[in-house]
């Protein structure tokens, strides 16, 4: 055995001190910095954590037409943007306005009538309730990733989800 | 098929054990099936940076790593009445992130050769500090040499000791476990790759100096 080797031994067996804490903490701090978690992925992980529990009776609404007027979160354009999404049993429209900063979504859904619509950035969720004509609104919602879940009274197990959009 | 019988001793049993993300990761499995989601939510937030870097360590690119790291929670919770024992959630979320992210790394790379392309995607912590993006992780003399002497470390120790370095001690063995290195790596005794590290800051003038 070397005496480098002996060393390399002798001090792997040593019980963890203080020092070493301080190192790994130190190096801990080096890996965060050099190669962050991305904005964003946690609320993407609790937003689709959230739609898993809602399991498998999920009907997914889909995408109507030219999504990038309205959905494109680019700072310096949020013009009001229209953004329609259809299921048999369910079409959502939702306009998009830029509001100090912050957003603010109208909606309709049709055949008319009251649907619970919730709103879900994240881990956050915001309710509404539509009117018997089937309009609803949100204001003052942050932007970012979001998707709508609408529940209808006469089935009220099956939610209807949205793909998530960027508001 | 987990049992409930199973549940409560494993809970009592918890609470006498220091709280580490293992067993953070087993209150909140069990406390999902009895239909609170709350701590699952509040162990996404702690729990990810782990994953990610778990993920990024097998060479992951950031898109893939995103997508590698929503599954595993995802999968997680769709097999969630199966685990036959909560307390073996975090090595159980460990493995699976760090095998599908070998398992498309792997993949991937097969494609490269035959594009003929670079291969430099394993090489996290390897990086000389120099091309680190604008020194964002270097900010001190102090910080590049730490980074130097890890970078210096073989393939393993560095996996090893940059993933320890972010949990607290009751998961030491679990991360080693985890990698595929052997039990007691790390705690209680420093073990081969922290003594390496030591040895090298060590005899190293400027560290000791700075």
């Amino acid at each position: 055995m070397s005496t480098d080797e002996r060393t390399l031994a002798l001090v792997a067996a040593g019980g963890l001190d203080l020092d070493d804490r301080r190192i790994l903490n130190h190096l801990a701090e080096l890996v965060e910095r050099a190669d962050p978690v991305p904005p964003g992925l946690i609320e993407s992980i609790g937003m689709a954590l959230t739609i898993e529990a809602m399991h498998a009776e999920v009907a997914e609404l889909h995408l109507v037409g030219e999504p990038a007027l309205a959905v494109r979160a680019d700072e310096t354009s949020i013009e009001a943007g229209t953004i329609t999404f259809t299921t048999d049993v369910l079409t959502v429209m939702i306009s998009v306005h830029a509001e100090a900063g912050r957003v603010r979504v109208d909606g309709w859904a049709a055949p008319a009538g009251e649907l619970s619509v919730e709103l879900h950035q994240g881990g956050d969720m915001t309710s509404t309730t539509s009117d018997s004509d089937g309009r609803f609104s949100f204001s003052d919602i942050e932007r970012g990733p979001a998707r709508l879940v609408l529940r209808r009274p006469s089935e009220p197990t099956i939610p209807i989800v949205t793909p998530q959009i960027e508001l | 098929m987990m049992s409930d019988d199973l549940v409560e001793p494993v809970d009592t049993e918890l609470r006498s054990q220091g709280e580490g993300l293992a067993d953070q990761a087993a209150r909140a499995v069990v406390a999902y099936r009895d239909g609170d989601r709350a701590p699952l939510a509040a162990l996404v937030q702690v729990m990810t940076p782990l994953l990610w870097h778990t993920v990024r360590a097998q060479g992951a690119d950031q898109e893939l790593a995103q997508d590698i790291v929503q599954n595993t929670w995802l999968t997680l919770v769709r097999d969630i009445e199966s685990i036959r024992d909560p307390r073996a959630t975090l090595q159980w979320m460990l493995v699976t992130a760090k095998r599908a992210a070998w398992r498309s790394v792997r993949r991937s790379r097969d494609e490269m050769v035959r594009h003929e392309q670079d291969e430099h995607v394993t090489d996290w912590l390897a990086a000389p500090a120099d091309d680190l993006p604008d020194t964002v992780a270097v900010r001190s003399e102090r910080d590049r040499l730490l980074w130097q002497h890890v970078s210096e470390l073989p393939d393993r120790c560095r996996r090893l000791l940059g993933l320890v370095a972010l949990v607290d001690r009751p998961d030491y063995g679990v991360v080693s476990r985890a990698l595929g290195m052997p039990v007691g790596s790390i705690g209680p005794t420093r073990g081969r790759c922290l003594a390496k590290l030591r040895v090298a800051l060590a005899s190293d003038p400027a560290w000791s100096v700075s």
